[in-house]
């Protein structure tokens, strides 16, 4: 098969990869560029433990082909923190103890930071509406969508 | 003001920074240079005989290394953790479609499935057994001594003649779905070998130092030149307690001398990996006018499918959970578990308690319907006390906290304004409050060997390292020992470093599963904790030239009792180190267990209990039958709360749990065939399905646990089924005796469309 070359910027980093075109960007985050932070739970979009984001918007990585993601900006849950510095929902997260296992945890994390860049102040429904199409089986959401309260300032204290 | 510096306190995990940044890496995340990745070929058919293998054209594929069959494994060809009935590749039969036929290893995964189609199988297919019932006959046999693989008769009293005396007998008989654990990871790992033959397996598991055990009996290999990692793991739910990928995997990096890697993709999971035992438990219950259990009769039958696994140990927790966490004088238990050609059971979290739970549940509403007596008082009336025995008849650990947990529903707002909570504005919209107990036998119970230890060690930097075995499989128990061990150290949890869940630096504890990681770790670290403590002081002595009982533990520190001097334990363990010494102490702690035993059934009784009630606001359309779970209260009975932060997670993670449980969960299968095969018809609850949960905890303290812990990682998931059923059944007058209430059953009932 004919390798492909996509561009685009991975957690502000550019990117050049040359791949085969069959390839998601589940499997070139996970196994080409060893970024293990993104989850694969089901490889058929129903779980959205490999949730990312695409120019911003949650997507399943299991669904995108590689080549769809030319000249976009991709994030990872790698590319949330900065400079060691945790973001906001990654500390709520931790606070108002929304991690068990963690597995669904970065999907999580960041299908709730799309939302908040584009609402800053959701309601509890369109908390639970954006989170909809990631599973957790440990926590049952109470947590994390307590901590996504958190977040976007709707409450002082999370604990 | 709490006694305590750190039990209790709603620490945060220890592991949620790594979590939240995605830098943790998980036993599947694992990878090495030169890995080959190993893809199993699953049965044809739910039950044949095979004629011939040949694998000769996926050799021939490039890409491909090698194809393993039965006649690759060295030595044992069979495993399970209580009868070794499953084969690691599949000889002479087949016996259902998650059945491993051959194991392919090549450079790459695409590789590796694409070689799975050309692997040749002459099969012979043979009827499928697929009711249990059928499966007690022998008909056809799954198994060559037949299908019934344990048959267990427990009796207390006398029932026949309790029935004779009783104003109300209620029988009943009901069936549970084949739920899924789906965790979000699923089954998996990677497997490496060194130049000294060393195989280090790195897997999915609850119990790292058992699968040495199964890994070494199927390999015909050392069990120590065999370490197996079994965390950090994306959930267990004790579907990862038994042997999944670990053996193959071993297997694979053994014959090729490379790393091996397998993930079982969804479908795999699905097919292959082990479920909640479907159970058809009858009940037959008899009570006195006001209300008061008199006998309960149960008949169990438990479909393990085509291999035990723990399936017979959950049908025997079913009986010892049958009558519920209360006062029954007379019962007669009897069980049945048996071979079938369905999904593999085994366990689940709240193994046979869970089932059990939903039967006897609704029994007490059904009683409580015809004798009009209200279904919270009928439950505290019958709630098991201190040195009452329990339905096996054995006296249970006492701290039983039954009665206290429904005190905490009767005044807790929901209970008290409950005509408000019930009222809605649109008229096909119903509301009830369903209320259910149950309780969970912890660790491992009598004769098998249950016991835990703990290493601890003062490291140069006055901090301490912490050993437990049992692996973290989500639930928080690291974090939990962290405070154990800072609470009976004097120091912060921050100094504590915790390491778990290896087989070659951390000491054997035990399986995480059955209620049991804090209990067993925790008493553990407290142990190592006291002698390490009293080291501490011995050299505080002689460092400060002051006697022992003139001194006092501050926070990192030792110090005289008038506060004169003090030596930090940094100081200690650089005097110590500069005789060459060491501070640290691994300790053995063994489960107490009850004085009764069942030759004929072992494993029972359990000694100690957690306890639990909860109650369900659910809403009902009457149009459609569609159930909605509005709040949920939810009291368990832990003893001592060691992180109430953990513990809230765990009632509200097991609520919803149990709520899918009974409203939508299972895998169907039709003859054998999985009609479920992936995340689209197998649905668990989102967040739009929750609903707003308390938990209000009581803490009847077990004095044998640490700090008077217990364990609740189970029985959290068990109250909520019966619960919404009996809120369910309560609206619409309709009787449900088989799970989940589906939209369309419920609305089928409602209208008599089936009976």
């Amino acid at each position: 098969m004919n390798k492909i070359t996509v561009n685009f910027v991975l957690n502000e980093e550019p990117q050049s990869i040359t791949v085969e075109p069959n390839l998601t960007l589940l499997e070139v985050i996970r196994d080409v560029l060893d970024l293990t932070g993104t989850k694969e739970g089901c490889g058929q979009g129903e779980c959205g433990a490999c949730t990312v984001l695409l120019d911003n918007a949650p997507v399943n990585s299991c669904l995108v082909l590689i080549s769809q993601v030319e000249g976009k900006k991709v994030t990872t849950i790698e590319g949330l923190s900065k400079d060691g510095e945790l973001d906001i929902l990654q500390q709520k997260f931790i606070e108002a103890g929304a991690v068990q296992c963690g597995y669904c945890t970065p999907g999580m994390i960041l299908a709730a930071k799309s939302l908040l860049l584009q609402n800053s102040k959701p309601t509890e429904e369109e908390i639970r509406k954006a989170i909809s199409g990631n599973l957790c089986r440990c926590t049952g959401y109470t947590k994390i969508i307590k901590a996504v309260k958190g977040a976007s300032g709707q409450t002082e204290e999370v604990i | 003001m709490s006694q305590f510096r750190w039990i209790g306190k709603p620490l945060p995990r220890i592991d949620a920074k790594q979590k939240v940044t995605g830098a943790v890496r998980y036993v599947t995340d694992m990878a090495f240079p030169d890995m080959l990745w190993g893809a199993v070929l699953r049965s044809k058919y739910p039950h044949a005989l095979i004629k011939s293998i040949d694998v000769s054209k996926a050799k021939e594929k490039s890409g491909v290394i090698d194809v393993l069959t039965y006649e690759d494994v060295p030595g044992l060809n069979a495993f399970g953790i209580i009868t070794q009935d499953q084969p690691v590749l599949c000889q002479e039969k087949v016996r259902f479609m998650g059945d491993a036929v051959a194991y392919v290893l090549a450079e790459d995964k695409r590789t590796a499935y694409e070689a799975l189609d050309l692997i040749e199988v002459d099969y012979e297919p043979l009827p499928v057994v697929s009711d249990m019932e059928e499966a007690i006959k022998n008909t056809t046999k799954v198994h060559k001594d037949g299908n019934v693989l344990e048959h267990v008769v427990i009796t207390k009293g006398n029932v026949a003649e309790a029935f004779e005396s009783c104003d109300l007998v209620v029988e009943e008989t009901y069936y549970t779905p084949r739920q899924m654990h789906t965790f979000l990871e699923t089954e998996g790992g990677v497997a490496t070998i060194d130049e000294d033959g060393i195989i280090t397996v790195f897997s999915s598991s609850q119990y790292p130092n058992r699968d040495i055990i199964q890994i070494a009996r199927s390999l015909a290999y050392p069990e120590d030149k065999i370490h197996v990692v079994g965390h950090p793991i994306g959930g267990g739910f004790g579907g990862k307690d038994e042997i999944t990928t670990q053996i193959l995997l071993a297997l694979g990096t053994l014959k090729t001398g490379r790393p091996v890697k397998t993930v079982w993709d969804r479908e795999e999971s699905v097919i292959a990996g082990q479920k909640r035992l479907p159970l058809k438990i009858t009940l037959k219950t008899g009570v006195t006018k006001d209300g008061r259990l008199i006998a309960n009769q149960c008949r169990v039958v438990a479909d393990t499918g085509p291999y035990n696994a723990l399936g017979s140990a959950v049908m025997k927790l079913a009986l010892e959970h049958a009558c519920g966490p209360y006062y029954v004088p007379n019962t007669y238990l009897e069980g049945y578990c048996v071979y079938t050609n369905n999904t593999l059971g085994s366990a689940f979290r709240g193994f046979g308690a869970t089932q059990a739970t939903f039967a006897i549940e609704r029994q007490l509403d059904l009683i409580s319907k015809k004798l009009g007596i209200d279904p919270l008082e009928i439950r505290i009336k019958n709630a098991l006390q201190n040195n009452q025995s329990a339905g096996l008849g054995h006296l249970p650990a006492p701290s039983v906290g039954i009665a206290d947990t429904l005190n905490q529903l009767k005044k807790h707002d929901l209970w008290v304004n409950k005509e408000e909570y019930l009222k809605t504005d649109v008229p096909y919209l119903k509301r009830a409050i369903g209320i259910a107990c149950s309780h969970q036998g912890c660790g491992l119970g009598s004769f098998f060997p249950d016991y835990g230890s703990a290493d601890i060690r003062l490291l140069p930097d006055g901090s301490f390292n912490v050993k437990v075995g049992c692996p973290d499989i989500g639930q928080g128990n690291a974090t939990a020992f962290a405070q154990i061990a800072a609470e009976v150290l004097h120091t912060d949890p921050d100094n504590i470093h915790v390491e778990i869940g290896d087989s070659r630096t951390s000491p054997d504890s035990g399986s995480t599963s059955a209620s049991r990681s804090i209990y067993t770790g925790g008493n553990a670290i407290v142990i190592s904790g006291r002698k390490v403590k009293a080291l501490l002081l011995a050299e505080a002595s002689r460092a400060l030239g002051v006697a022992p009982d003139l001194l006092q533990f501050g926070v990192n520190n030792i110090s005289t009792k008038d506060g004169d001097r003090s030596i930090t334990y940094k100081e200690i363990a650089s005097n110590v180190a500069g005789r060459k010494g060491t501070i640290r102490y691994t300790s053995r702690f063994d489960w107490p267990t009850s004085e009764l035993e069942f030759n004929e059934a072992l494993g029972l009784p359990h000694y100690v209990f957690s306890y639990i009630s909860e109650m369900a606001l659910v809403e009902v359309n009457e149009l459609t039958g569609e159930a909605r779970v509005l709040k949920a209260v939810v009291s368990p009975d832990a003893g001592r709360i060691i992180n109430i932060q953990g513990l809230e997670g765990q009632a509200e993670g097991g609520t919803v749990m149990g709520m899918g449980f009974a409203l939508m969960e299972d895998v169907i299968l039709d003859e054998g065939q999985y009609l479920t095969r992936d995340l689209s018809t197998y649905i668990i609850p989102t967040a739009l399905d929750i609903p707003e949960m308390d938990t209000v905890p009581v803490e009847a303290l077990e004095s044998t646990g640490p700090f008077g812990a217990k364990g609740i990682g189970e029985a959290v998931c068990n109250p909520i089924t019966p619960a919404v059923i009996n809120a369910i059944c309560d609206v619409l007058d309709i009787n449900i005796t088989k799970l989940p209430a589906t939209p369309e059953m419920v609305y089928n009932l409602a209208h008599k469309k089936i009976s």
